[in-house]
Formats: C-alpha cells, structure tokens, sequence
C-alpha cells in the first residue's frame, strides 16, 4: 500500500443547463478515500450525492452537464480519459449500486444474463458458461439461497432485499477497487437494510474494497464508516471521523441530521425533529452562508459571507466544517441541543441569537 | 333499366347509362376515320364530339389488347347479366338473335336469327328463324358441346331459365310476356315452341309482338344449352354466373380466364366462323385489369400505348384528354334526366304551372354543376340522343316550345303561364311543395338549383335530401311517398334497350304506375298518352315505329309531364395506337370492332 | 374470440341485412323489376325469412361449412372470392410491415439518442409530413412521381402489374415495391415517431443507469437494453396494424389495383354487396382478435413480468 489514497476528488463541481437555469448540483467538493475505507456520504436529498459520485464515472456527462475539477483514480484523472478508458473502470475497477433495486435491474432479462453481461464487459475472452459460473459463486457470495436455481429468474421473481443483494452482486462481479453504494437501503425495509448493511461491511474487510456509501440517514454510517462527509446543497459543509461527527458535530445542519434519528440514547419522549425550511434553490442559491435560510442562529454576516471550509479548530485538521459561528458557541450550542432542548432554548443557554425557522 | 356505372369514389359524375347515335351527327352521315371511329359531329350545346361511323373495314389484324377497368364485372351468365359492362363482355363473346351495329343504334341486324322477327297479325305471335351452321365453342375442346351446332332449343332454355330464380333475369317478364311465363320456374314454358331446330315461337298474352322484337337485342337472348348449364342451374345461385369460363361461347371470343374483381381474359373462339358474321374481331386476345383506380386509369392510357379503358374516366382524365389528346376521346350519349312534377295535386296538377316550371328551370346552371358540356347536354324533350324517334321528336333542339326554348330560365314566359294558371301576379307566394332531391354532389347542387328555380315562382320549396339509393327505394319509387312529393329532383334513366318504349312508356304510362318499384314519379297519367303509347308499341315496322314515339315525346312536353333537362355523355378514352369503337347502343366499346394500329 | 366474433357478425348482420338503405333483390333485380320478380330474389336468398332464421342461418353456414354465403354481385362464394384476395393483402402487409420496421427503427434509435439534433429535427419533421400525408394521396404521388408507366422517373412497375408470387416471384416482387414504400412510409414514420418517445423514456430508466455504470458500450447500452424496453407500445401497435392491415389496406390496394381484401370490401361496399360486405367485415374482424391475441403473446415473450 502506498501513501496516495485510491481515489481523490478536487474540486468536483457539475452544473446542469435546464430550461429554468443552471443548476448547481455540486458545487465543489473533495475528499479521499484510501484503499479499503469506507467514507460515508450523508444529506438530505437533493444535496447532491449522487450527482457527485455518478460524476465520477461520467454518469451524469451530456450535452447539457459541466463537469469541473478532478477525479483522481489510481493516478489517472477520470474527467479528461477517453471514454473507452473510462468505460473500461466502470463496472471494473469501480462499481456503483443504487437505491431501487427493481428499476435498477433491467426487466426483461435474468439476473444472471445481466451479471454476465457485466463479466464480459470486462474480461475478455471469458467463455459463457465460466462468467455464468463466476454469477453463481457472486450470487453466492451475496447470499443468495440456492444461487444456480436462481440465476435464469427475473428481477421480479426477487424481493427488494434479495434484489438489492443482486445488484451488490453484479457490482462485485469484476472485483472492484472501489464500490459506490447510493442509497443502497432506502428502499428497503428495517431489518433487510441492516442484512445489507452488514453485507456490505463484510465484503468491505473481506475483499479490502473501498467503499462510498451514500445515504441520508446519519444513522447508517455510524456503524461502518471510516470517514463521514455531510452534504448540504452541492458542497461539502462538515467532514470527520464518525466518532469526532457524532460526539461533537459542529455544523447546524448536522445537527439537524442527527436529532432526526432515533437513537437508544436518545429519551423516549423527545420528539424526532427534521431540519427545519425548505433545501434551498440550486439555480439561485442563497448568498452568504448556503445554509442561512434554515439555521435557526443566523448572524447578519452569515447573510453575505459564505463561509470556507475549515477545521473546527486548531489541531483538530481532520474535522473540518463551513459555519461561521465561533467553535465554542457551537460546542454549547450542541451540549444543549444533545440533552433534548429545543434550538431557541439552546441559543438562549449558548446565549446567542436564534432566528425562527418556518418548516 | 340496367345498372349504370356506380361512382361512389371518383369525381365523375353519376352517369345514367344508355347509348348514342351520332347525335346530330345522325343526319350528316359522317366519313368514316381510322382513329377510332370519331368524328366531328358536334351536339346541340357544342364542345364535344359524340363517336360515329365506323373505321375502314381493313384494320391491322391480331395482337393484344390490355383494357383497364374502374369497375367490377356483375353477372357474366347472359341469362343474369344487366350492367352496361356485363354487355359488352357478353356480346364479344356471344350472339344474340339480333344485334345493333356499334355504329348504328336504330337497327337490329338478324345475328343469329335468319332475317327479321315475323309478328303475327294480332301481335301474339314472334316467329324467328336461325341460321344454320352456327357452332358452339368451349375452352375446353374436349367438352361434348364444342363445335356443335346452336339449334332453336338452346334459346328456348335461355328464355326457361331466366324465370328461373336461381337466374332471375330483370327483364324478362316486362317485354315478355309468354303465355305460361307467370307461373314458369325455369322448366317448360307453354309460350314457347320449337317446330324445328332452327325456328322458335313465342306466344305472348297480349298484343306484345312488337315490342317483344325489338327486345331480342337483349343478351337473353343469347343461346344457352341444357346440356351445359342445365345442372349448374340447379345451384343456388346457378354455377353458370360465377364461372363464364364454362359457358358455351358463339361469338368471336371466349372468356379463357376470369377473377371476379380481378382479371379476365377473352381469346379467340376457334368455333367462331367469320363468314356468318360481320362483326371483323381484329384483336386476337385481350387481357383485363379490373378495379384500375381511375385516376391512376386515365394517366396510364394517357401515356402508355395499347390500352383502353372500358369504363368512364375520371374528370381529371377526361379533361387532360378533351384538350390534349381529343382524338383519342370519344363521347356517346346515355340516357337522360328529368325533375318530376306531381300530375296528382296541385300545384302541378296545372299544366300552365309545370309549363312554368319547366321555364323557370336554370338547366344550364344545372348542366354546369355536372361538369358542362364533356358530361351532357341540356335536354329539351325526354328521348335522348340515338333512340329512335329522337329526330322525330325535334332532335336536339326539340319542338321550340316557348317553356322549353330558353335553358337558362325565363322569367317572363314562366310568369305568363303562371298567370295562366290563375295567379294573376304571376306568382304563387307562399305555397309550400315538397321536394326530394340527392344529398351527394353534383346531384346535390342540381338539386339546390331546382329549389332555387321553384323558389323564383313564388313556392315554398321544402327540400329533403338523401341518399341516392334512398331517394330511389323510399321516396321515388314508392307510390305511398309520391303521392305526397311535389317535386323528384334527380330522376334518371337508362333504357335497357335501344327503343323509344323502353324509354317512354315506364316513366310516363299511367299504366306503369304501380306501388313499389314504379318509374313514374311523375304519377303522370294522361289518357290520349296512355293510348297513344299502348298502340306506339304495337308497331313493328322501324321508321312508323319512332314517328309515332317521337309524337308521343312531343305529347309529353306539350303537356309538361316533367321538366327534361340532361342528357348524360359517357366518355371513353383509349391509348393513340389503339382503334377504339364505341358500340352506341351500349355507350361503351364493341370490342368486336377494337383494333391496334 | 368465438364469442366476440358471434357478437360482431351479429352486429354486421343487423346492420347489412336488417337495415339496409337498399334491398339487395331489388338492386339485383333492377329498377322495373315487377314485384314477383323481388319476391322470387328475396326468397332465393332467403331474405323473406324472419331475421333470426337468416342470422342462425348464415351462423350455421359458417360454423358448420366455413360457408359465408354467394355474392349479390357476382354470384361467386364469398369464402372462396376472401381465400382467393388473401395472397395478395398479406404480401402487400407482410413486406410493407417489415420496410417500415426496418426504415422506423434506425430513425427511431437515432433521433432518440440524439434529441433535438439536425438529424432528429430532419427525422422527425419528415416524420410528421409522411403521417399527415393521405395514402390515397402519396400513392398517387409515388406513381406519378416513379412508376414504369405514368412516371416522370420510370423506376418501379406501376398500378395493376401485381401478380402472385405463385405466378412469378420476380415480378410478384417488383410489382410490390411501390406500395410496400408507399404503405411503408406512413407507417415507419409513425413508428419511428412511437419508437423515439418510448426510447426517450427508457433512456431515463434506472436499469440504463446500470447498464452503463456496468461499463457496457454506449451501442449495447441502447439496443440491447434501450430498444428492447422501449418497443413494448409498437409491439401493441404493430398487432393492431397487422390485424387491419390483413382486414384489407383499402386505399394502398385501390390506387395500386392490387386484388386484395380491401378492394373486395370496397367493391362490395360500392355495390352494396352485402353477403360479401359481411364476410369481409367478418374476416377483418378476425384478424384484429388474432392480432390482438398475438400481441397478448409477443407481450409475454417480450416482457417476462406478464404471465398467463
Ligand atoms: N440531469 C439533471 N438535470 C438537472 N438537474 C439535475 C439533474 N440531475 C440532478 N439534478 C439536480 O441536482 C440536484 C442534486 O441531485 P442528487 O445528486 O440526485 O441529490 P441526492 O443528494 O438526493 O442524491 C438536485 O436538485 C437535482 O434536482
Ligand atoms: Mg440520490
């Protein structure tokens, strides 16, 4: 193993031309993943995961997309590689899975059909009946029950769990270095997303890949990731190790994703409470702080100055954070918010402003 | 009456179907052309030229002819066949007891028959003689028939089986009424009788001789024998209709193949002996193509060589013709039309009021909607052009009476009738008639400009219009409707045969009233006409024959028993290499006379 | 399906036979045909007996015989006038269906990869001009444009050379192509149109997503996966179209005189033929049920998710 990470994004920004204006999708972002890590990709929806991580691939490219800054794979910047090059990594070296896994299959034909598509795509010269028999052992290996009577069923004849186990399979088919998950267990149901999960984290050690897993539910990172980005409005606004993000988050935003999962720790009676407003425009998007139209202690600078991002204090280089708040009123600000108390109650023991914010 | 081309698609007018003598083209007996046979004899209202003479008896011999065809054969058996097209195929292929030359419709020429018909003095009695020598063909050589004589039974079983339902011929039992024929159901009928092979006699229950001969023109009269079609006539239909190929021909062709719709061929009859005919049959084969598009039609035999069309081009075509091509043109009258006047109740009960209506009639504005002079000309009394007594009865310009003088409509002379009639403004205001008229185009508009007419007398014209068939079958045609309808606006006719009886005395005897399926809508009847018509049909002999039907057509206007207006043209058009001749009796080509330059 | 047709024929029946605007006998016994002589025609072809008798009649006709009755117009079996007309509708419909499939998809495919690109703006304008373009009227233009005959450029052979392939494949073939382009361009253009929006959706789909982030070529990406998705609506069309089609191509056949059903029904119609009309009606009717019963089949071949 060597010092450079697998994968280095700098700078990622993809804007879409619409009818209605350009959307800023993902505003500039960067991060690394090592070999084998896991880094989590958390915010709500419309923040822009997955436009960033299909980016990579040149999954969003068209006439109508921009795609800004560099994706560094291996030494080789995925952005200016000819497209059979790029088409070589997808599927190969890295995979991608998403969150339906019904639509996500193609319906018309068998599962095993589609993973040895996938196989032949990158493996040239491997006969029929050996990649019909590498989409035997990966259905196996997802844990799929009775994987060679099942591989000429349909996505249909599969439930959402064993569908989702599919999709993990005909992503690992090629031995990925690095495997996308968006969202990989939304659509299923509590204990399935756990199986998943948990899958997921074993092929992570077992096989050393790396992996991106994106979600909105803070929650589902705790466990397994390595790293964990929050994302809000096409940027990165908070990054730490997990332990760092859940003992001391420093963003509001974060708090807010994290006061809205259920927790053991959490008291019975305290109410669950999603960050309050509406995501804001992507085409014309607030000035100053992005997140200043739903923090609940907006300052009037916050209003024009649009914060870097930083970390959340000195010697703390690996918790890095955009919120212009001093890092002690956000540590109380958090002590308080932590304990059950509502945000105006916080600000008033923080002894700082709070602004109410209209869900 | 025979069926007439039915034109439900194309833009050419509906044309009601009969035959032509060269109209005045009659009295200046026209030099005969090799191209085709035309001449210039021009009709009463000008442009366009009606076929006449015939070419010089010594056209090239042989070669192919390809004839298009818009419209689907009917009925090819000669016992059932009643469709202008239907003729034309069952007469180059067959003989009749008399035919018409193409180029002379006011004679019968003894075909089979050995002379002229013998009419007994009471007119109960028609005697025809055959020629011997006459031989059957067949496709099939070997078929026991071919090659043996036609004998005076073979005629005899045509006339048995056409009361034969699974024959049914239309026509039969109107010009022949043989004594026993009521109850005749295809077997012996007493009215009949072959003394010897070669002569046959028909026995009518009434004074109906005369009539009855002129009427052998008719393809009934076409032998038939027993021994070929008489188990197919056991068939419901009779086999003998849908496949002619088995039939036993004596004319100069037989029918080598047939698709209904599709193609038919007519070859050479091996048995056909040119000596005891006069019709030459230049051709050696002719392939046809039936349901040609007609526009399609028309261009092709515009631009190809070797083709002819059998039945009416499209406008379009006969116009590209008319101006570009005219010698390969040819037009024949067909029959006519005539708006009804209800002789029942008033108002045109009045004769002084139908006068006026016939003055007050914009028949030119009427003409005009049809397609002008290339479809017909404004007719000034009812026989039409070509059948005998049509000269007699003033030719195209008619008698002159002052009602019937001006096409375009005359205010001043309708007025003066009106006023005869006892409306002393000349008009009678608010009097409302009924009129039933056609709700498709062009009949539609002559229809609308009957209304616009009647409406210049002062009446209150309420106008119903429906469909062709319906204005026939629900309205026109029905006694209990007529009697309550002012005016039929789209009345038409075509004779089934060329003689002034077949044309007069259906639409105008009172005696021809009847309750369903009547051709009087007039309801008119006059009993000097009815007279005059019931002795006009006993006589035999041709020229006091038309004289006497051409006074009867005078009668007629005289005592305005509707308003004549058209007489349809047919046009017909061929490729420049081919000698098309049309058969005037039939307004469609005698394929006997067709020749290739 | 024996039902339906049941209820059909039995619709076409009243309307044919118990409605008509004109009685049959009295068409073929001309306009002074005498009342016995109506009545000896209504009795022959058994139009005096009640209604239903004539309806069992016609019903047992055909269930018992394949028997549909004798034409007014020529006297001839209507079955055998419909066997004999078939050959030459299904060569007309066989090989115009497989021009314009094979002219729809390419632009189809094309214009939906590269939407509002010139080719796409081109495709689909001339697209639009060839479906609002009357058959009757395109046939005309094609003859007058590119037949042997009438053409300016003598290309093709032109109206009425139709044979049967039986006859002479080399000029059954080449009596064909005209219609076969003509029938074809509506039709393709249609297609392509129905092929671009189905793939235009498709291409949106997740399961195309995958297919890419799989590494598959952008061509397997499209065809394999794109079109197969997207030609489940032409599937419902096609077999509609096949079904009328076979029920007779009326104006494609009328300006090229090819003796198929649709001219018979047309000629029938004109001749108020009514055994024949009926019959023709009747065998349309059975070639939609097929056809659509063939599509409830290509739908399950087609899409694995529909199971009888
Ligand atoms: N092809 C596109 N054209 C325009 N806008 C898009 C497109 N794809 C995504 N977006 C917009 O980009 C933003 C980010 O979307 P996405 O990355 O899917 O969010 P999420 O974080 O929920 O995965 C959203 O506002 C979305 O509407
Ligand atoms: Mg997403």
């Amino acid at each position: 193993m060597t010092g450079e990470p697998l994968l280095s994004v700098e700078d990622l920004a993809v804007r879409f031309d619409t009818e209605d204006g350009v959307v800023h999708a993902v505003d500039g972002i960067s991060y690394t993943v090592d070999r084998g890590q896991v880094l989590g990709l958390v915010g709500e929806s419309g923040s822009g995961k997955s436009v960033s991580s299909m980016s990579l691939m040149g999954l969003t490219a068209g006439r109508r997309t921009t795609i800004e800054g560099r994706v560094m794979f291996e030494g080789r910047d995925l952005l200016t590689l000819p497209g059979s090059e790029v088409r070589a990594i997808r599927g190969g070296a890295i995979s991608m899975i998403f969150q339906d896994p019904l639509s996500s299959l193609h319906p018309f034909y068998t599962i095993g059909r589609q993973l040895i598509e996938g196989v032949r795509a990158h493996q040239d010269g491997v006969s029929k009946k050996a990649a019909r028999e590498r989409a035997i052992e990966m259905l196996g290996l997802v844990g799929i029950p009775d994987p060679r009577g099942r591989v000429d069923a349909y996505p249909h004849e599969f439930s959402g769990g064993m569908r989702q186990r599919v999709m993990i399979a005909m992503a690992l088919v090629n031995e990925p270095k690095l495997l996308i998950a968006d969202e990989p267990t939304t659509a299923l149901d509590v204990t399935v997303q756990a199986q998943i999960l948990a899958l997921i984290k074993r092929l992570n050690e077992e096989l050393d890949m790396a992996v991106i897993l994106i979600t909105h539910d803070l929650g589902v990172v705790a466990e397994i990731a390595d790293e964990v980005a929050v994302m809000y409005a096409g940027r990165i606004v908070e990054q730490a190790k997990p332990e760092a993000l859940f003992e001391a988050p420093e963003h509001p935003y974060t708090w807010g994703l994290l006061r809205s999962i259920p927790r053991l720790d959490t008291p019975r009676d305290q109410e669950l409470v999603p960050v309050a407003g509406r995501p804001p425009s992507l085409i014309n998007r607030p000035s100053g702080c992005h997140f200043h139209t739903r923090c609940p202690y907006v300052r009037e600078a916050h209003r024009r100055i649009d914060p870097p991002l930083e970390p959340v204090a000195l010697g703390q280089e690996d918790h890095v954070v955009r919120c212009l708040l001093p890092h002690e009123t956000r540590l109380e600000l958090w002590r308080s918010l932590e304990s059950g108390a509502d945000a105006a109650a916080a600000g008033r023991a923080a002894g700082t402003e709070v602004t109410e914010i209209k869900a | 009456m025979r069926s007439k081309h039915l034109r439900a698609l194309t833009l050419v007018p509906v044309l009601a179907a009969s035959v032509a003598i060269g109209a005045c083209g009659s009295n200046n007996a026209s030099s005969s052309t090799s191209s085709g046979g035309t001449s210039t004899a021009s009709s009463g209202s000008g442009s366009t030229k009606y076929a006449s003479g015939l070419p010089a008896s010594d056209q090239k011999k042989g070669g192919t002819l390809k004839v298009l065809s818009v419209e689907s054969f009917q009925h090819l058996d000669p016992g059932t066949s009643y469709f202008q097209l239907d003729f034309t195929i069952n007469f180059a292929t067959h003989r009749a007891l008399y035919y018409h030359k193409p180029d002379d419709s006011t004679k019968a020429i003894p075909d089979l028959a050995d002379g002229p018909p013998q009419i007994s003095a009471d007119g109960k009695t028609l005697t025809v003689k055959l020629k011997s020598g006459i031989k059957y063909g067949t496709n099939d050589p070997k078929s026991p028939i071919n090659g043996k004589e036609v004998t005076a039974a073979d005629v005899k079983y045509a006339f048995e089986r056409g009361l034969n339902p699974h024959i049914a011929n239309g026509y039969e039992s109107i010009y022949f009424p043989l004594v026993g024929g009521a109850k005749a159901k295809g077997g012996d009928i007493a009215g009949i009788t072959t003394p010897d092979a070669h002569t046959i006699v028909f026995k009518f229950t009434k004074n109906a001789a005369a009539t009855a001969a002129k009427a052998l023109v008719l393809p009934l009269s076409i032998p038939v024998p027993k021994s070929v079609a008489g188990s197919m006539d056991k068939k419901n239909p009779s086999t003998y209709d849908a496949d002619p190929t088995k039939q036993a021909f004596t004319g100069p062709y037989m029918i080598s193949q047939y698709s209904a719709g599709k193609s038919l061929t007519l070859v050479r009859n091996p048995q056909w002996d040119g000596s005891t005919d006069s019709r030459p049959a230049y051709l050696d084969k002719m392939t046809f193509a039936i349901g040609a598009d007609p526009n399609v039609a028309g261009q092709q035999v515009f631009a190809s060589p070797g083709l002819l069309q059998l039945d009416t081009p499209a406008a379009p075509a006969v116009k590209k013709f008319a101006t570009q091509k005219p010698q390969q043109i040819t037009f024949s009258p067909l029959g006519n039309r005539w708006v009804s006047l209800n002789y029942t109740k008033p108002p045109f009960n009045n004769v002084n009021v139908r006068k006026a209506a016939i003055a007050i009639m914009d028949r030119t504005a009427m003409q005009r909607v049809r397609g002008g002079a290339a479809v017909g000309d404004v007719a000034s009394h009812f026989l039409s052009p070509g059948i005998p007594g049509f000269d007699e009865a003033g030719g195209m310009k008619g008698e002159g009476q002052d009602y019937v003088a001006n096409p375009s409509g005359d205010a001043t002379v309708a007025a003066k009738y009106m006023k005869a009639a006892g409306y002393a403004s000349g008009k009678a205001p608010g009097t409302s008639i009924l009129m039933i008229g056609d709700n498709s185009s062009p009949a539609k508009e002559d229809a609308l400009i009957v209304k616009d007419s009647l409406e210049k007398l002062g009446f209150k014209v309420q106008a119903k219009l429906v469909e062709h068939s319906v204005f026939y079958s629900k309205y026109c045609q029905q006694k209990a409707q007529l009697v309550k309808i002012d005016v039929c606006a789209n009345f038409g006719w075509l004779p089934d045969f060329f003689d002034p009886y077949a044309m007069l005395y259906v639409n105008f005897s009172g005696k021809a009233i009847v309750p369903v399926n009547g051709n009087n809508p007039s309801l008119f009847n006059d009993p000097a006409v009815n007279a005059a018509m019931d002795k006009a049909a006993t006589i035999a002999d041709d020229t006091a024959r038309a004289k006497a039907w051409g006074a009867i057509d005078k009668m007629l206007v005289d005592k305005a028993a509707a308003v004549p207006w058209f007489w349809d043209k047919q046009a017909g058009i061929a490729s420049s290499n081919v000698v098309s001749v049309i058969a005037k009796w039939n307004a469609d080509a005698d394929l006997s006379y067709v020749s290739l330059k | 399906m024996g039902v339906l047709l049941l209820i059909i024929s039995a619709i076409t029946f009243l309307i044919f036979y118990a409605l008509p605007s004109t009685d049959p006998a009295q068409l073929r016994a001309g306009r002074s045909g005498s009342p016995e002589l109506i009545a000896s025609i209504r009795h022959n072809l058994g139009l005096d007996k009640p209604i239903y008798v004539q309806y069992y009649r016609y019903v047992k006709g055909i269930v018992l015989h394949f028997d549909f009755g004798f034409s007014y117009q020529t006297d001839a079996p209507v079955r055998q006038q419909i066997v004999d007309r078939l050959p030459a509708t299904i060569s007309l419909t066989v090989g115009a269906v497989i021009l314009w499939l094979t002219l729809a998809f390419p632009v189809g495919i094309v214009s939906a990869v590269k939407r509002r690109s010139l080719v796409d703006r081109a495709a689909m304008g001339g697209a639009l001009l060839a479906i609002s373009a009357p058959v009757y009227w395109l046939g005309l233009v094609a003859l007058y444009l590119f037949s042997n005959d009438i053409g300016q450029f003598k290309i093709f052979d032109g109206a009425g050379t139709y044979v049967p392939i039986s006859q002479n494949v080399g000029t059954w073939f080449s009596s064909l192509l005209l219609p076969w382009m003509v029938l074809a361009a509506s039709f393709a253009a249609f297609y392509a149109r129905l092929l671009r929006s189905s793939l235009t959706e498709v291409l949106h789909e997740d399961y195309i997503r995958t297919a890419r982030a799989k590494g598959l070529s952008e061509r397997t990406v499209i065809l394999r996966h794109g079109v197969r998705a997207a030609i489940l609506p032409l599937v419902t069309v096609l077999g509609l179209d096949i079904g009328i089609l076979l029920g007779g191509a009326i104006l494609t056949e009328s300006v090229f005189n090819i003796p198929g059903i649709g001219r018979l029904a047309y000629d029938a119609i004109k001749a108020s033929d009514y055994a024949t009309i009926q019959g023709t009606v009747l065998f349309g009717a059975f070639f939609i049920i097929v056809a659509n019963l063939i599509v409830d089949i290509a739908y399950a071949v087609v899409d694995p998710r529909v199971r009888y």
